[in-house]
């Protein structure tokens, strides 16, 4: 699954560990998910887009 | 990294993993050849359960560590240590005392007991991990090392049937288990996952 993590971090000036302090998860977690190589759950995903502000099919892409 | 950093951060997990590693090692070499007896081979071996004191300290120094790796570092070494202690005090009783089946089997218990602490600490971190990705990676870890123990029990179980190795302890898929674990994380870390 691709996602606009990076894009949306780098829009507010956020690094992996701000990012990560905001979702309460480890900056690996962010890594790892930024990099497509894990999948959220839905409710990480619920969380990653209520930090953002948006809707998750605004960051999680269909391959 | 400067000398003021490096005295700041310290020896990383891996330089005392193998430091560990080494001296458990060393302590094996001395007692195949002889050169120590059992007592103080395993007085040795629980003076060297010293070194995982700083490897956790510099683990948990880390990023990647999460309340719930701090509480399951603290469970294993608390097992570990008396592991090493139960196994020393029941062989030592074991090898100097007639002793009846009963008591046998209660002197048995104790190097099992710390052991399955170990276990019980590995099933406490996966229900208190609460970073997801983290307990995926730990859950990945102990499939992978559960595949070890099956496919090498397996393929030395018939090739002990058919008399090609020696008889191995049953105890030995802890040992096995952990090792298949931790390529597994080398492996996940290799890969930057």
């Amino acid at each position: 699954m691709k996602n606009r993590l990076k894009v949306l971090r780098a829009e507010r000036n956020w690094s992996q560990q701000d990012l990560a302090e905001r979702l309460e998860v480890s900056r690996q977690s962010v890594n790892a998910i930024e990099t497509g190589r894990y999948d959220p759950s839905l409710p990480l995903a619920f969380r990653i887009a209520d930090v953002f502000e948006t809707q998750i099919e605004e960051i999680f892409l269909r391959d | 990294m400067s000398a003021q950093e490096t005295a700041r951060s310290g020896r990383s997990p891996g330089f005392w993993a193998g430091l560990y590693l080494a001296v458990v090692a060393m302590i094996g070499a001395l007692k195949i050849a002889d050169a120590i007896n059992g007592p103080t081979g395993f007085i040795l071996m629980a003076a060297s359960c010293g070194l995982l004191i700083p490897m956790v300290r510099a683990q948990n120094r880390g990023d990647c560590s999460s309340a719930a790796t701090l509480a399951y570092n603290k469970r294993v070494i608390a097992s570990s240590f008396g592991y090493v202690l139960g196994l020393g005090i029941a062989i030592t009783v074991w090898r100097n005392y007639e002793l009846s089946a009963p008591a046998v089997f209660a002197i048995s218990l104790l190097p099992v007991l710390p052991t399955f602490g170990i276990v019980w600490a590995m099933a406490r971190y996966l229900s208190d991990e609460t970073d997801e990705y983290l307990r995926h990676r730990t859950t990945m870890a102990s499939i992978h090392g559960l595949g070890l123990v099956l496919s090498v029990g397996i393929l030395w179980g018939f090739l002990e049937m058919f008399e090609l190795v020696p008889h191995v302890w049953a105890w030995w898929v802890l040992p096995a288990w952990a090792i298949g674990t931790g390529l597994s994380n080398l492996w996940q870390k290799v890969r930057g996952e």
